[in-house]
C-alpha cells in the first residue's frame, strides 16, 4: 500500500494535463486566409497574416520564391484570417499598395474594418485606419476591397447595427446589414458608410469585380423570406446614387445558420457576369451561371458536386475558368473547369494540384491574361500556373 | 483503503470528461460514427463563427434532458482544438461543458467533415443522428420545433 501515492499520481496526471490544458492554447501556425494579386509589372504579392501582424510578401517569378515579409500594421492586433475571413490586397492606377482586414474585438462576432496603403511598393506603410465610422462594439468584418476605374478604393462589409436597432426595438431582423464606403483620397480617409441592404447572409465572405464601365460590383450571399440564402448583385455607386441590390440566385436553400460560402464574380469586358457560389439545400453543389438581377442567371451548370467547396471564378476574352477545392478521404484537390466560349459550355473537371494538408480557399489571378491559382496550404503559400 | 479505491476508480472518469475538451481527429471517425446499442447518438457539430450553434445546442440539450437514457449527446466544435481556450468559455458560456465536447484536431479540417458525413459541406450548426439500426440523418441550420421532434 505504500505504493499507492505513486500509483495515484501516474493514474491522476493525465486528467491533471487535460485540465491544465485548457489555460495553455499552444503557438498556433499561421491561419489560411492569403490573398495574392499581381501588379501592372507582374510582380506577385500575398498578404496573410502572422502574430497579430498583416505580413506582405512579393515574388518576382511567379511565386517560386517569396521575399521577406514586410509587416503592414507595426503594432501588432488581433486579425480574422481564417474561413471567410482573409487579408485583403488590392493596387491604386500606380501600383499603389492597398491592404484592408477585419479586426476581432472582445465579444464574438465582433469586428472593425482596418485599411493601410503603401505608396512605394510595399517598403512601407501607413498607420492602419479604421474604415467605419460607426465604432460600436459590434459587427463590422468580412471586408472586401477593390478600386474602380476612377482609382477609388472601395470597401463593402457585413454590418450588425440594424439588426441590433430591431431587436431592440422588438422586430424582426434575420441576418446583417451589408455597409460600404470609399476613399477619394487614395486611401488617406473614407466617407461615412452607406447601406447598401438590410437582412443578408452574416457569415459569408462578399466579392467585388470591377465593370467594363470601372463601377465596382457586389455580390454576397443575402436572405429571402425565411432564410433562404440566395444571393444578390449590387452596383455600390460612389456618386450619391443609392445602390439597388437585387436578387440574382434562385437556389431557394433554406438554413438558419452559417454557410460559411461566400460566392465568386468576374465581369468579362463584354459586361457578362460571370458567377459561381455554392448551396446545399440537396448535398454540397458549387454552381455556375450569368447573373442577369432579377432573374435566374443564364447559362445555369452545376460545376461540382460532393466534397466541392470555395470556387473562384476568371474571365479573359472568352475564355472562363472555375477553381475550387475538392475535398476526399485522402485530402484536398484543386479542381479545374475550363470554358472557352464565354461560359457557355464548360470541359469536364481536372485535378491541377493536390494536398494532404489543409488549404485556404483558392483565388484566380490573372497577369496579361496569363492565369493562375493562388492556394495557401498548411506547407506554404503556393502559385499555380494554368494555359492561357 | 479499499473505499479510497472505490472513490478514485468513480471520480477519475469524471475527472478526465467533465469540462475536459477532447481531440477529434479523423482516425477517432468511425468510433464516432458507429451506432449506438440503443437510442441514438446526436453529434451537434458548432462553431465559434456561427450565431445559430448556441440556441440549437440549447435545444438539442433539452431534447437529451427529456430522454438522457435513450439520447447520447456529442458536442463537436469545428474549430481546431489549438483554440481550446475560446471553444472551453464558450462551452461554458452556453452551459454546455457538461457534455462530452470534442473539438477538430486534423491538419485538414475539411477533410474531417468528409469523413463525418459527404453530404456536409461545412455549414453549422450541423446536426448527425446516428441510430442503433444503422440510419443516420443530417440536418444542418437551427433546427425546428418540428425538425427535433422527429429526432425521436
Amino acid at each position: 500500500m505504500r505504493h499507492l501515492p505513486i500509483i495515484l499520481l501516474c493514474l491522476l496526471s493525465p486528467a491533471l494535463l487535460a485540465h491544465e490544458g485548457m489555460h495553455m492554447d499552444m503557438p498556433q501556425e499561421p491561419e489560411l486566409g492569403a490573398s495574392a494579386a499581381f501588379d501592372s509589372h507582374g510582380r506577385l504579392y500575398v498578404v496573410d497574416a502572422v502574430d497579430g501582424h498583416v505580413r506582405l510578401r512579393q515574388s518576382g517569378d511567379d511565386g517560386r520564391t517569396l521575399g521577406a515579409p514586410v509587416d503592414v500594421n507595426a503594432i501588432a492586433e488581433r486579425i480574422y484570417d481564417e474561413g471567410e475571413n482573409r487579408p485583403k490586397i488590392a493596387f491604386g492606377p500606380h501600383d499603389e499598395i492597398y491592404v484592408s482586414w477585419s479586426q476581432p474585438r472582445a465579444a464574438p462576432w465582433t469586428g472593425f474594418v482596418r485599411f493601410a496603403r503603401s505608396p512605394d511598393h510595399g517598403r512601407h506603410f501607413s498607420p492602419p485606419i479604421t474604415v467605419q465610422h460607426d465604432r460600436a462594439e459590434i459587427t463590422h468584418r468580412f471586408d472586401a476591397l477593390a478600386v474602380d476605374g476612377h482609382g477609388r478604393i472601395v470597401i463593402a462589409w457585413i454590418d450588425k447595427r440594424d439588426m441590433i436597432a430591431a431587436g431592440k426595438a422588438g422586430k424582426p431582423y434575420l441576418g446583417a446589414a451589408v455597409y460600404y464606403s470609399w476613399s477619394d483620397d487614395g486611401g488617406a480617409s473614407f466617407v461615412p458608410e452607406r447601406k447598401l441592404v438590410d437582412q443578408s447572409c452574416e457569415c459569408c465572405r462578399i466579392v467585388l469585380a470591377r465593370m467594363p464601365d470601372g463601377e465596382v460590383a457586389a455580390f454576397f450571399r443575402s436572405i429571402y423570406g425565411d432564410n433562404i440564402r440566395d444571393h444578390a448583385f449590387a452596383v455600390l455607386h460612389t456618386d450619391g446614387r443609392p445602390g439597388h441590390a437585387e436578387r440574382a440566385t434562385y437556389s431557394d436553400w433554406h438554413i438558419a445558420g452559417c454557410p460559411h460560402h461566400g460566392p465568386g464574380l468576374a465581369i468579362g469586358s463584354d459586361g457578362v457576369r460571370h458567377a459561381v457560389w455554392y448551396e446545399a439545400g440537396n448535398g454540397p453543389k458549387i454552381h455556375y451561371g450569368q447573373l442577369d438581377p432579377g432573374h435566374p442567371p443564364r447559362h445555369p451548370l452545376v460545376i461540382a458536386t460532393t466534397g466541392a467547396s470555395h470556387a473562384d471564378v476568371a474571365v479573359h476574352d472568352r475564355t472562363v475558368w472555375v477553381v475550387w477545392n475538392q475535398v476526399g478521404a485522402r485530402g484536398y484537390h484543386l479542381m479545374l473547369r475550363r470554358s472557352d466560349d464565354n461560359g457557355a459550355h464548360f470541359d469536364a473537371a481536372r485535378e491541377i494540384a493536390s494536398s494532404a494538408v489543409a488549404v485556404g480557399s483558392p483565388q484566380l489571378l490573372q497577369k496579361q491574361g496569363h492565369p493562375f491559382v493562388a492556394w495557401n496550404t498548411a506547407d506554404g503559400f503556393r502559385l499555380i500556373g494554368m494555359a492561357p | 483503503m479499499k473505499r479510497v479505491l472505490v472513490a478514485l476508480a468513480l471520480l477519475l472518469p469524471g475527472l478526465v470528461r467533465a469540462g475536459t475538451l477532447q481531440p477529434l481527429a479523423a482516425s477517432d471517425v468511425a468510433t464516432l460514427l458507429k451506432p449506438p446499442a440503443h437510442g441514438e447518438r446526436i453529434i451537434a457539430l458548432w462553431a465559434l463563427d456561427c450565431a445559430y450553434c448556441e440556441s440549437n445546442l440549447e435545444g438539442l440539450a433539452a431534447l437529451q434532458r427529456t430522454h438522457p437514457r435513450d439520447i447520447e449527446l456529442v458536442v463537436v466544435s469545428t474549430d481546431s482544438i489549438d483554440r481550446r481556450q475560446a471553444i472551453g468559455t464558450r462551452l461554458r458560456q452556453m452551459k454546455m461543458d457538461g457534455y462530452p465536447d470534442r473539438a477538430y484536431a486534423e491538419a485538414s479540417p475539411e477533410r474531417l467533415n468528409f469523413l463525418l458525413d459527404p453530404n456536409w459541406g461545412g455549414e453549422t450548426p450541423r446536426v448527425l443522428v446516428i441510430r442503433a439500426d444503422g440510419s443516420r440523418l443530417g440536418i444542418s441550420g437551427e433546427l425546428t420545433p418540428k425538425q427535433l421532434s422527429k429526432i425521436r
